[in-house]
């Protein structure tokens, strides 16, 4: 694969538990950069934990231990001399549910740079975000409107604004369509492909049709080992591992 | 087999109802309570409440007998209090809730500051006495009452805090530390904001106990007949609840009508307490 020089997070022979409970096995996985990464299987396999990992948002969990190295840049994600706060504003999170800041529109995506010495004109960065996200339009005439005020789908969208103006290198999405209906759903999916152009994006989905739509690569994973993982249409239509197989086409048991 | 079930939702209904009944007995008994002893406190004292009051000091004569000293030295016992008290124990509350690792010693002083929050006052009044009045050689002095009145009711305002600060949503920390937010930048934008209703929720039932607490104050030797206030943290004086339980202690019923004069100023400035806080909340959750 030409595109192997490109890995900006390399993921190797990762463990992660909870007290004695083995949550994620073993996982060796590249993640490249520009690429949208899907991470799909059964609920309870480790998907959410693993890509917690991949910011450090575990080290808030205090039963969770972790095994293995994880390179960010080539350089090593968990080392004692990496500050996981520098990590966080360059490797960005979307969460499962809409966790909007209880304040205004204009706050909760202005909030991120401030705390990070951003010293540019706010109000283009604000509107350059809500635009990337494709919210801008909704609410350029309410900036200063309780963010709780909007609905779910908008709300999911804020939240990848705010990732967004901390201009990540990379976005992790945790089911970020989960709580959407298919309209908002599908604006967030056109809002990937146009934020591939930048950002290395991984996303954890539920949903067959969108892993196989919108991403380049898919990583399989069940009871915490990652079973199969390559090139999205490979893994959709020629699956390796009879597992994959099963539960790409849905009739996993 | 449908009547059955029907009769039994009509059993379970009546059920429903008799409880409310219930319900709304007891509060009506808690308030009728309330209203009786608010009636003879008002009947009695507020012929005797007016400018010449508030601006006396205590006499023998009780026409001439004001509450001037008690309450300056209660505003003065209750402000230091706060200014001690309320940063203390919030920010054992955030250290205890945000930063200590959960361990033993973690759980050890958590179950020690419930246990704190059960002692009696005079406990607390010998403590005061021993350490600030003597130890300390502060003498009977507004900051020795402060300081013995900040003891008593920090475990109210570690525990109500620590309550407030972990009811604030994971999710929101999670939000906050996933844009490059350091822990004290999540702690002070967003999680004292958001705990800030209920941080003021126990901060004023606290502030509402240590106004009416005589126990301790008697114990670090705050005087009962003082004829002047107090000018600096240094200074003796006295509060309302002991002026109160003073002329209540007196043979003639004047004095007692005075007690009741007095314990309406106490709940004057109990009110007022509360407004501020109703103000700081409405004014928190306004600003966004
Ligand atoms: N905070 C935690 N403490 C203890 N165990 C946890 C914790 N979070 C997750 N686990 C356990 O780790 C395993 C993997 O959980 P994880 O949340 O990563 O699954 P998931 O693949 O994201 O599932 P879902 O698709 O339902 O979100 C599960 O068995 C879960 O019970
Ligand atoms: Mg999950």
């Amino acid at each position: 694969m030409s595109d192997t020089d490109n890995v900006i997070l390399d993921i190797d022979d990762v463990c992660i538990s909870y007290g004695d409970e083995l949550a994620v096995r073993n996982v060796t996985l590249p993640i490249y950069e520009k690429k949208i990464t899907a991470i799909i299987g059964p609920s309870g396999c480790g998907k959410s934990t693993l890509l917690r990992s991949l910011n450090r948002m575990n080290d808030f969990i205090h039963a969770c231990t972790q095994d293995g190295h994880i390179a960010f840049h080539e350089s090593d994600l968990y080392a004692s001399s990496t500050d996981p706060v520098e990590v966080r504003r360059r490797i960005g999170m979307v969460f499962q549910r809409p966790n909007p800041f209880p304040k205004s529109i204009y706050r909760n995506i202005a909030w991120g740079p401030t705390i990070n010495g951003f010293s540019g004109n706010m109000d283009e960065r604000v509107e350059l975000a809500l635009k990337q996200a494709a919210l801008w339009d909704e609410v350029k005439d309410r900036l200063q409107d309780s963010a709780l005020n909007l609905s779910g789908g908008q709300q999911q969208r804020l939240c990848i604004a705010r990732a967004l103006a901390l201009e990540p290198e990379i976005i992790l999405m945790d089911e970020p369509c989960s709580a959407l209906d298919p309209v908002s759903t599908a604006r967030i999916e056109d809002l990937l492909f146009e934020l591939k152009e930048s950002y290395t994006i991984v996303i954890v989905t539920h949903n067959m049709q969108q892993a196989s739509r919108v991403s380049d690569f898919t990583a399989f994973l069940e009871n915490g080992v990652l079973v199969e993982y390559g090139e999205t249409e490979d893994v959709f239509t020629r699956p390796e591992n009879e597992r994959t197989e099963e539960y790409v086409t849905g009739r996993f048991g | 087999m449908s009547t059955e079930s029907s009769n039994n939702l009509a059993w379970r209904h009546k059920k429903a109802t008799a409880f409310r009944f219930f319900c709304v007995g007891v509060t009506g008994f808690a308030v009728a309570i309330l209203a009786v002893l608010i009636f003879q406190v008002t009947s009695l004292g507020l012929p005797w409440l007016d400018m010449q009051f508030l601006d006396s000091f205590p006499s023998r004569f009780p026409e001439k007998a004001g509450i001037k000293s008690a309450l300056a030295g209660t505003l003065w016992l209750i402000s230091l209090t706060a200014m001690i008290s309320i940063p203390v124990g919030v920010l054992a509350a955030v250290y205890l809730e945000e930063y200590a690792p959960p361990n033993r010693v973690t759980e050890f002083i958590n179950v020690n500051i419930a246990n704190l929050a059960g002692v009696p006052s005079i406990v607390y009044g010998i403590l005061g006495l021993a350490i600030f009045v003597r130890f300390f050689a502060l003498e009977r002095s507004v900051i020795s009452g402060a300081l013995t009145m900040s003891l008593l009711i920090l475990p109210v305002i570690i525990i109500s805090s620590k309550e407030a600060i972990k009811a604030v949503p994971s999710s929101l920390r999670q939000a906050a530390y996933a844009v490059g937010a350091t822990r004290w930048q999540v702690v002070r934008s967003h999680v004292l904001p958001a705990a800030l209703p209920g941080v003021l929720t126990g901060v004023i039932l606290a502030a509402s106990r240590a106004i009416g607490e005589t126990a301790p104050l008697i114990m670090i030797g705050a005087l009962t007949f003082v004829a002047f206030t107090p000018e600096g943290p240094m200074d003796e004086f006295t509060a309302l609840p002991i002026q109160i339980f003073n002329w209540t202690s007196r043979p003639q019923e004047e004095f007692h009508e005075l007690a009741s004069a007095g314990i309406i100023v106490l709940l004057a400035v109990l009110l007022m307490m509360n407004a501020i806080a109703v103000l700081i909340r409405h004014r928190g959750s306004k600003k966004g």
